[in-house]
């Protein structure tokens, strides 16, 4: 009688590991699609600020015109763009704009005394931190996925599930994170 | 290296020492109500007892889902205007979708010092509080890397545990304080043999545990700041951050804060009052502790 126990007992538990395997897979593959539409989410959001910034400008860079333009066609690359990993270059392509304009605005106090520019500035650069998180975040996730896949005992649930490592969409990290530390 | 730090185990292993932790004050205090009713009138130790079991399963129930509440009202903090703090939320938004977390609750607490804390009973119901010291003396990487370190503590559960050890520990010695002091009215008046050895035991526990639970946050706390700052790497990928930061907190907070009842402040990632044993490593040792971790 004891023994039927025991085996009713180990196939509980490995119908519940089945289990847990089976849910852990979905689990990151879902954070997976998640943390890509969440990158997609921040870059909306600062693809929407971008003409405002450009409203707030244009009256004080009456000289600038190359600059502006370079920023309103980077949205436009951007809001045009038809996956993540475009529209991410195009991100790059729009943060370089942005600096320029931003250099620029150094050399007219009375637009850096305006406070909507001041906002907007603040509020771009925080969407790019948080563009850059999204990113990192994507990262990870893929990470925590594929380690899952390969490593054991993950790799052979994976097998049985029909979970493949995923191709990471070549979505670098933002440079201006390098680490660097000091060697002693 | 950003894999290293998967925390399951230790959300697996914070759970279960919070169950642990109120089961066991729960039993303390039911022990204690047992040990008082004898102490003073062993003739009503059944009601005592019922009495001390209700209050102790209250008690419990109530600090498991207010704990967060309890610790940010203790300090005084009050809930962060989102249009005042702007760049606070924009910080911590950038770190909860770097780490996938829910955002928490932002409270800000009025003081001059450097320091933050993190409180709640799981990511969803987390608070964040950090000083106005802190969101003025800090840059904003500085602050990002402060803020990431508690966001580790949230993702690990640590605030489930960190919090209930600090509001029923907290309880415990306020009991016991009560108990001692009700001892110095009673004087010597009655010489019951048996009333005087639970008398002794009474002061022996009222006397230990506080001390056996402080003891036992300071042995785990130490490992959980250090995990927290590693995650604090891992969602900002900027170790110099809090790095920054901890200087600073180095060199400013010299002088103890006031306003912090004790029981509360090693939930601070800088003690806000000079014990004799620290919560937190220090900083010298903290800050190689984590440039090695970032060199392997």
């Amino acid at each position: 009688m004891l023994i039927v126990w025991i085996l009713v007992a180990l196939a509980a538990l490995l119908v519940i590991i089945f289990f847990s395997y089976y849910n852990r897979f979905a689990v990151l593959s879902n954070r997976i699609d998640n943390s890509l539409s969440q990158i997609d989410v921040q870059l909306k959001r600062r693809a929407d600020l971008i003409p405002n910034l450009i409203e707030s400008v244009k009256g004080y860079m009456k000289h600038e015109k190359a600059a502006i333009q370079a920023v309103t066609e980077a949205r436009k690359a951007l809001v045009a763009a038809k996956d993540v990993a475009k529209r991410v270059r195009a991100d790059n392509q729009l943060e370089s704009a942005l600096k320029t304009i931003f250099a620029l605005a150094e050399n007219y106090p009375d637009l850096k005394a305006n406070t909507t520019f001041v906002e907007l500035q603040k509020e771009l650069t925080a969407t790019e931190d948080r563009v850059a998180y999204a990113r990192q975040h994507y990262n990870d996730s893929i990470l925590s996925y594929n380690n899952l896949c390969t490593t054991f005992p993950g790799r052979f649930f994976a097998g049985m599930y029909g979970r493949k490592e995923k191709e990471y969409i070549k979505i670098e990290e933002a440079e201006r994170k390098a680490v660097k530390v000091k060697f002693e | 290296m950003a894999d290293r730090i998967d925390f399951r185990d230790q959300i697996a292993s914070n759970k279960w020492k919070s169950l642990f932790l109120m089961f066991g004050v729960a039993i303390i205090i039911v022990l204690l109500g047992y040990v008082i009713s004898m102490a003073f009138d062993p003739g009503y130790t059944f009601v005592i007892m019922i009495i001390a079991i209700i209050f102790s399963l209250l008690y419990t129930w109530f600090s498991y889902y207010n704990s967060g509440k309890i610790a940010v009202w203790s300090v005084g903090a009050k809930e962060a205007e989102r249009s005042r703090y702007r760049d606070y939320y924009n910080a911590v938004e950038g770190l909860t979708i770097a780490s996938g977390l829910p955002i928490p609750k932002l409270y800000v607490m009025q003081s001059a010092q450097i320091n933050a804390f993190a409180s709640g009973r799981n990511p969803k119901n987390s608070v964040i509080c950090v000083t106005e010291g802190a969101l003025q003396k800090l840059d904003r990487k500085e602050l990002e890397g402060v803020l990431a370190h508690e966001l580790g503590h949230v993702a690990s559960y640590d605030i489930r545990f960190m919090t209930l050890v600090t509001v029923m520990v907290g309880m415990v010695a306020i009991i016991s304080e009560i108990f001692l002091r009700s001892l110095w009215f009673r004087g010597g008046n009655r010489d019951n043999k048996g009333s005087m050895i639970f008398l002794a035991i009474g002061i022996v526990l009222a006397i230990v545990a506080p001390i056996v639970v402080i003891l036992v946050q300071l042995a785990i706390s130490r490992k959980r700041e250090y995990t927290a700052d590693a995650s604090a790497v891992k969602f900002t990928r900027y170790p110099q951050g809090l790095i920054g930061a901890l200087k600073k907190i180095g060199h400013e907070n010299r002088v103890p804060e006031k306003q912090v009842s004790k029981a509360v402040a090693p939930l601070f990632i800088s003690a806000p009052i000079h014990e004799w044993i620290s919560t937190h490593p220090p900083l010298s040792e903290l800050n190689s502790f984590k440039l090695r971790r970032c060199l392997s």
